[in-house]
């Protein structure tokens, strides 16, 4: 019998897996190889040069992208082979997402958009999930900004509006592409160590990109990607260990 | 610089060619039949005849052609919206505004000529086809037709100068395009200005008032005198260049209600968004339809009513079947014609929704990444093209049947010895046809892009440019 991702203490697990873009002279290999998971209540940093294969891992283990080949898990389900509405809705009920850019649905107001992941699945939040989105909402600054459109916010909250959404809902797991990327430290501060609550408290389990080491120091477990591959799985480590490691690895080319 | 894209123009070039074919046919027909009326003598002076017939083909042409404008400054302005970066980047490394503009215009200018030529050889065509296989199988006599009279170069110039001046109107957006949007956010933001239009919509609620003044005018001179329909005829006239002119009021919200009717589902809520989102594009998307429906149901409405009073009046009189039948034809005819306008309008309905999803595909690609089925996404878009065509034809429907009954109501007042009140009638064959036909709309519109929308990968909302 075969041992199931849960049995491993895992959310999301990839095995042998590759991805490359395009064939023949212009082929593209994105990753190569990589077999990973993502612990239980883990708040994993995936660091890399850009151009690595940070965010083609993320949307394949997300289920937005389909690999070249190999196979992937979320939680028990292997989703390598399911079809497309299948897949919808493990996104919609399973996983949150902070995208690299463009998050929000223009349409919608800041309410709207942070509500949406209910309003997908036809349901209202329960009282508990209100009350979480209301301290979600104050915590992120949020709370006088509801009625307001998207391109009504800075970059930076607008990114706080994604964070709210990916956890409002408490899905098992949430990727979240340099979801610091467009924020000032203190704020950047702030959000980091609401992801890592988010993990110690609600058992959720989150993948965050990010070049940054002071973001990645927060995390609980570091991936180092290089050229497609996995090169170095660590532990909790200071920003200063994650600089000069990562300097090590610029050396190496 | 060249970014004349054939592709692109597609639809402005099929819009213009309608209106350049209808516009030659029509002239060539009517021409052909006043040749047949004055071969036949019993007729008096048929050179009067000629004029009056191609005077009432004007005014048809008048019609399409003015909907094919407003269909093309729309599809203009939308392209523009799309290619809001590319040039904000030009302007970034120091195109002008104005030269940008004028380079939109000259595109139009190209539009226009190669619609206006495809139209004018299809429409003559199609007259030299119908009247050749017409006078062979007998219906029509063989005689010399003319097929280049000098009218025929009012249609084609027509449509030239149109296209040429919607796509200027169409291009006023490039003037807002700043170089700070090649490196902005990328959400866009409905830069409709409101200032803008304060005048305009003035000047709309001025021409409603006195319009609907002059038809209330009409129906009391009715009492006196059929004549009466003629103030009302200037009053009807008025008002509905008011409402057209004040559209961007109206439509919105005739959306907005539509919208509410739909349904509270996750794509139901975001079609209904969707819809209003551009006031501007939405108003013109729909006006066409809202003119040709309003025209359609104004001559149904007055025709039936019409019809219904003499039914009444002349039941088992001599010659009622007959009367009966031509104003039955009369309402038929002008429904045709005026059906044109409502063909190029549905075109124009169909490529501002393809351009529109063509143009949302990230943020499509975000609903599908969170969530969104791809069936909820076709019905999402099935909901916005049902939600544009339905509000422009209830609109068309209650001003028609409003203006359809002050005609037949200052025209027929006395019909019955003594003043009173016409009891306007609806032809249920007319809202079998309306319904039908905002349904076909609704789908042929919805197809494409609802197809090209679930073929959006998650991931392409997720690629930073
Ligand atoms: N759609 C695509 N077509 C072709 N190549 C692609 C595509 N998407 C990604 N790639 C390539 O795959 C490789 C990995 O890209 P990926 O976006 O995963 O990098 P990344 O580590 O997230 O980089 P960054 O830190 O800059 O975001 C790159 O070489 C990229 O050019
Ligand atoms: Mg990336």
């Amino acid at each position: 019998m075969e041992i199931t991702t849960s049995d491993l203490g895992l959310v999301a697990r990839v095995a042998q897996l590759s991805k490359s873009y395009g064939s023949g002279a212009t082929e593209v290999t994105a990753l190569r190889d990589v077999s990973i998971g993502i612990r239980k209540g883990e708040f994993t940093a995936i660091m890399g040069p850009s151009g690595s294969g940070k965010s083609t891992l993320m949307h394949i283990m997300a289920g937005l992208d389909t690999p070249t080949s190999g196979r992937v898990w979320i939680g028990n389900t292997d989703i390598s082979g399911l079809g497309d509405t299948e897949l919808t809705m493990i996104r919609r009920r399973r996983v949150g997402f902070v995208f690299q850019a463009f998050n929000l649905v223009p349409t919608l107001d800041i309410e709207g958009n942070i509500l949406l992941p209910f309003e997908l699945d036809g349901r209202r939040p329960s009282p508990q999930e209100r009350a979480w989105i209301d301290e979600l909402v104050d915590s992120l600054g949020l709370r006088d900004r509801l009625r307001h459109r998207p391109h009504e916010l800075s970059g930076g909250q607008q990114q706080r509006v994604a964070i709210a959404r990916a956890l409002g809902s408490r899905p098992e797991l949430v990727f979240a592409d340099e979801p610091t990327g467009n924020l000032d430290s203190r704020t950047g501060r702030e959000v980091l160590s609401l992801l890592a609550s988010a993990t110690r408290s609600a058992g959720q389990s989150i993948a965050m990109v990010t070049h940054d080491p002071v973001a990645a120091s927060y995390a609980d477990r570091i991936l180092f990607l290089a050229d497609g591959a996995v090169v170095e799985d660590r532990g909790r480590s200071s920003a200063a260990e994650i600089s000069s490691f990562m300097l090590e690895m610029e050396q190496a080319v | 610089m060249s970014s004349f894209s054939v592709r692109e123009h597609v639809p402005s070039i099929l819009v213009a060619t309608l209106s350049s074919t209808f516009g030659v046919a029509l002239l060539q027909g009517t021409d052909a039949l006043a040749t047949m009326i004055a071969a036949d003598s019993t007729f008096g002076s048929s050179a009067a005849v000629a004029v009056a017939l191609a005077s009432v083909a004007l005014v048809f042409i008048a019609i399409a052609t003015y909907v094919g404008a407003v269909v093309t400054a729309n599809t203009f302005s939308t392209i523009i919206a799309g290619r809001t970066r590319t040039i904000a980047l030009l302007r970034l490394i120091g195109a002008s505004a104005r030269g940008q503009r004028a380079a939109v215009a000259r595109e139009g200018l190209v539009v226009g000529v190669i619609g206006a030529a495809i139209g004018a050889l299809l429409g003559t065509a199609a007259t030299a086809g119908i009247l050749g296989v017409a006078s062979l199988a007998g219906v029509v006599p063989w005689l010399q037709y003319s097929f280049l009279e000098p009218v025929l170069a009012v249609p084609v110039v027509g449509v030239v100068l149109t296209t040429w001046i919607a796509s200027w109107v169409g291009s006023r957006r490039v003037l807002t395009v700043s170089p700070m949007q090649a490196i902005g956010a990328s959400h866009e933001r409905s830069a409709d200005s409101v200032a803008h239009r304060r005048g305009r919509n003035a000047a709309a609620l001025v021409l409603v008032i006195i319009g609907v003044l002059l038809l209330g005018l009409g129906i009391l001179a009715g009492l006196v005198s059929p004549a009466g329909v003629l103030i009302g005829v200037v009053g009807g006239m008025l008002s509905f260049t008011g409402v057209v002119l004040g559209a961007q009021v109206i439509m919105p919200r005739a959306l907005r209600l539509v919208g509410r009717v739909l349904g509270g589902s996750a794509s139901a809520r975001l079609a209904a968004e969707n819809a209003v989102r551009y006031p501007e594009r939405s108003t013109r998307t729909t006006i066409g339809i809202v003119i040709g429906v309003t025209l359609i149901t104004m001559f149904a409405v007055a025709g039936g009513t019409f019809q219904a009073l003499f039914d009444r009046l002349l039941s088992g009189e001599e010659g009622a079947a007959e009367a009966s039948a031509t104003i039955d034809a009369v309402v038929a005819i002008f429904s045709v014609l005026i059906g044109f306008s409502a063909l190029i309008a549905a075109v124009g309905l169909v490529n501002n929704l393809s351009l529109s999803v063509l143009q949302r595909t990230r943020e499509l690609g975000l609903l599908r990444a969170l969530g969104f089925t791809a069936r909820q996404l076709r019905g999402m878009i099935t909901a916005e093209g049902a939600q544009l065509t339905a509000a422009a034809v209830l609109v068309g429907l209650v001003l028609g049947f409003f203006y359809g009954w002050a005609g037949a109501q200052s025209l027929l007042a006395l019909v019955t010895g003594s003043p009173s009140f016409v009891v306007p009638v609806v032809p249920p064959l007319l809202i079998v046809l309306l319904v039908m036909g905002a349904a076909v709309v609704t789908v042929v519109a919805s197809i494409a892009p609802s197809r090209r929308a679930t073929r959006v990968s998650p991931v392409t909302a997720l690629a930073v440019e």
